[in-house]
């Protein structure tokens, strides 16, 4: 691999310098001009905003390096799951048992999803029907009131939501511990070259040989884990699940990917690149709360961010689709 | 039945949706009223218009993401404007103009940068959002009392129709013969359904591209505006959804995924189908959530079904000829 380099290393090295010296100038311009950003609690409070739309975004780069651009039906899947764990929880289940059922169900639904979208061709279409069902679900199953935990004993069990091992929130080891991971298994496993090519050239990955149907579902599985992860995490922090709870997770975890740079033709990028977008948006939106902005004028300025980080990209790339 | 193709197809859809409606209507008494027709026809007004646009995008080989936070905006706009003490049309054609020219531009960008349209408007649906926001204060924008007289006007009706359906049948007229038969919009159709071959002929992708993302802009804030103005309010956070349902009317009524097949009518076709099934579900007393839950699953078995089909189709249509020739 080493001898072999891509012709895109050169964009590639751009990408990631765009992403890390944005993140740089918001933290120096955040540092220098705001005084609460500077602190501690601040210092935990980014990291864990960054540790939930993180762990999404990193499974969502899995989406996009196989070549279908990106889910929306993060959110909507993780207030789902959410309640799913939440009632399991309730209904006396065991903490475990009820994280392997969530996680059952998140692999399910990614296999579905996977299978529908290499059936007509266009995850974007497929997600956002999926959303709407699960969403529906969530509502289902929630009757559309708060689901709480108080059972002391899964109380207790639950306490891994509010720990902070060595002074950083359990979230957040969650995100870097699957950021490494996903780095490593796109890098290094035969699963992870199987979607890096599937996604760089589906015509020539299938006359290869290579199961590019396969490559989707397995992309949509590893993304579905995410709101899992997520929406655990979430009722155990909380003790509660509700429906309507993740509402600006799937725009804040397409952002991170886009922002990262991951390219969006697919076959080429890293998940430590979607990582690291989460981490910029994170900053990013922290200091504007921060500064007082509003949150419409937070939305716009994301949004402005993203076009401008997608516009440019493509540019750099040499305006291919 | 010697139906060429296009017309076989919407006939068979408009089979689909008197089966459904046939179907339905044995549960619901109230969907074989002329009343019960009108308020289907009415709660279509705003995913129908929607659709029209998206359609058009579809058309073209592309989509446009952002008709939803377009629709917000538009609604906080219509009743900012009306508030104000402009009047219903001047203020419709505001917004509808401002809608239509930022679709334009967007139309433009896109081809300027030759761009994958679903990651372009993925930005712009945040951004918009976040607009309406904005314009809005992040609060709920209603009429004043003085002004509830023009939102009933909007909401009467004469027979079983009402200036909102009304609208929604002369958009889908107007736009159907623009799409049908005129030049331009006759790019559309060729810039989706082989725009290699429609470069190679000398069709420029950027009067289509932007004709269609005006258009969708323009559709969606003309919806987001009447159902705003008849609701008497707009939320910066509201028409989340109009997304889902616009696509799936357009889906339902043929419109294909890879673009350049389908048209006005199969859209309307698909757009009645929808309505029936999500209004039939919600009438025999099914909570909110059942209704999206209803367009979710309908759209997913639609679009598996038909490509299913299609494939098997292909399949059969190869084995013919494979067996003639051998």
């Amino acid at each position: 691999m080493e001898s072999a380099r891509p012709p895109g290393d050169r964009v590639r090295v751009i990408r990631y310098a765009a992403a890390l010296v944005t993140l740089a100038a918001t933290l120096i311009v955040a540092g220098f001009t705001t005084p609460a950003f500077v602190t501690y609690d601040n210092f935990l409070a980014i990291v864990r905003a960054a540790s939930i739309t993180g762990i999404v975004a990193v499974g969502m780069s899995f989406v996009t390096i196989s070549g279908n651009f990106f889910a929306l039906s993060a959110g909507q899947m993780a207030a789902f799951l959410g309640i799913l764990f939440a009632v399991a929880t309730v209904a006396g289940l065991g903490v475990p048992a009820a994280i392997l059922l969530t996680i059952a169900t998140a692999i399910l639904a990614g296999i579905l999803q996977g299978m529908v979208i290499n059936v007509i061709g266009n995850p974007i279409i497929t997600t956002i029907a999926f959303g709407a069902v699960f969403g529906g679900l969530a509502a289902f199953m929630s009757g559309n009131t708060l689901i709480r935990v108080h059972d002391d004993a899964a109380l207790a069990a639950l306490r891994f939501g509010t720990a902070r091992p060595l002074g950083i929130p359990t979230q957040s080891w969650a995100f870097f511990a699957l950021a490494l991971l996903s780095w490593f298994a796109i890098r290094t496993t035969r699963v992870g070259r199987l979607i890096t090519l599937s996604g760089a050239s589906p015509a020539a990955a299938a006359a290869s040989g290579l199961p590019v149907g396969l490559s989707s579902v397995i992309a949509m599985v590893i993304f579905s884990c995410g709101p899992a992860i997520v929406a655990i995490f979430s009722v155990a922090q909380f003790s509660l699940a509700k429906a309507d709870q993740f509402s600006g997770l799937d725009i804040d975890a397409i952002a991170s990917v886009l922002v990262g740079g991951v390219a969006l033709r697919g076959g080429q990028g890293s998940p430590v690149q979607a990582a690291l977008g989460a981490l910029l948006i994170a900053v990013l939106q922290n200091f504007m709360l921060l500064r007082g902005l509003t949150a419409g004028e937070r939305m716009t300025i994301v949004g402005l961010v993203v076009v401008i980080a997608v516009a440019g990209f493509h540019l750099a790339q040499g305006r291919r689709r | 039945m010697n139906l060429s193709a296009p017309n076989r197809d919407i006939v068979l859809r408009a089979l689909l949706l008197v089966l459904v409606y046939l179907v339905l209507a044995w549960w619901v008494p109230n969907f074989r009223t002329p009343s019960g027709l009108a308020a289907l026809l009415d709660a279509a007004v705003l995913t129908g218009l929607v659709a029209i646009g998206v359609g058009l995008t579809m058309i073209a080989g592309e989509m446009d993401l952002s008709v939803g936070s377009m629709a917000a905006i538009a609604g906080v706009l219509a009743i900012q404007f009306i508030s104000a003490g402009v009047p219903l049309l001047p203020a419709l054609l505001a917004v509808v103009l401002t809608a239509a020219i930022v679709g334009a531009i967007q139309g433009l960008l896109i081809h300027l940068l030759n761009i994958n349209s679903l990651i372009f408007t993925i930005g712009t649906l945040i951004g918009f959002r976040g607009l309406a926001l904005m314009l809005a204060h992040e609060s709920t924008q209603t009429l004043p009392i003085d002004k509830l007289s023009i939102a009933d006007s909007v909401s009467g009706h004469f027979g079983v129709l009402s200036p909102l359906s009304v609208t929604l049948v002369l958009a889908f007229l107007a736009v159907g013969f623009f799409a049908s038969r005129t030049v331009w919009g006759r790019e559309i159709y060729a810039i989706g359904g082989g725009r290699t071959e429609a470069r190679s002929a000398g069709v420029s992708l950027r009067r289509p591209l932007v004709i269609a993302f005006s258009c969708s802009a323009g559709m969606a804030a003309l919806g987001g505006a009447l159902l705003s103005i008849r609701s008497g309010g707009a939320t910066p956070l509201g028409y989340n959804s109009v997304l889902l349902d616009a696509v799936a009317a357009c889906l339902i009524g043929g419109i294909a995924l890879r673009g350049g097949r389908g048209g006005l009518a199969g859209i309307f076709v698909g757009l009645l189908t929808l309505r029936v099934v999500v209004s039939g579900v919600a009438s025999l007393g099914a909570p909110f959530w059942a209704q999206t839950l209803a367009s979710g699953l309908l759209l997913i078995l639609v679009i598996t079904g038909e490509s299913i089909s299609r494939t098997i189709m292909r399949r059969r249509h190869w084995h013919r000829t494979a067996t003639a020739q051998g």
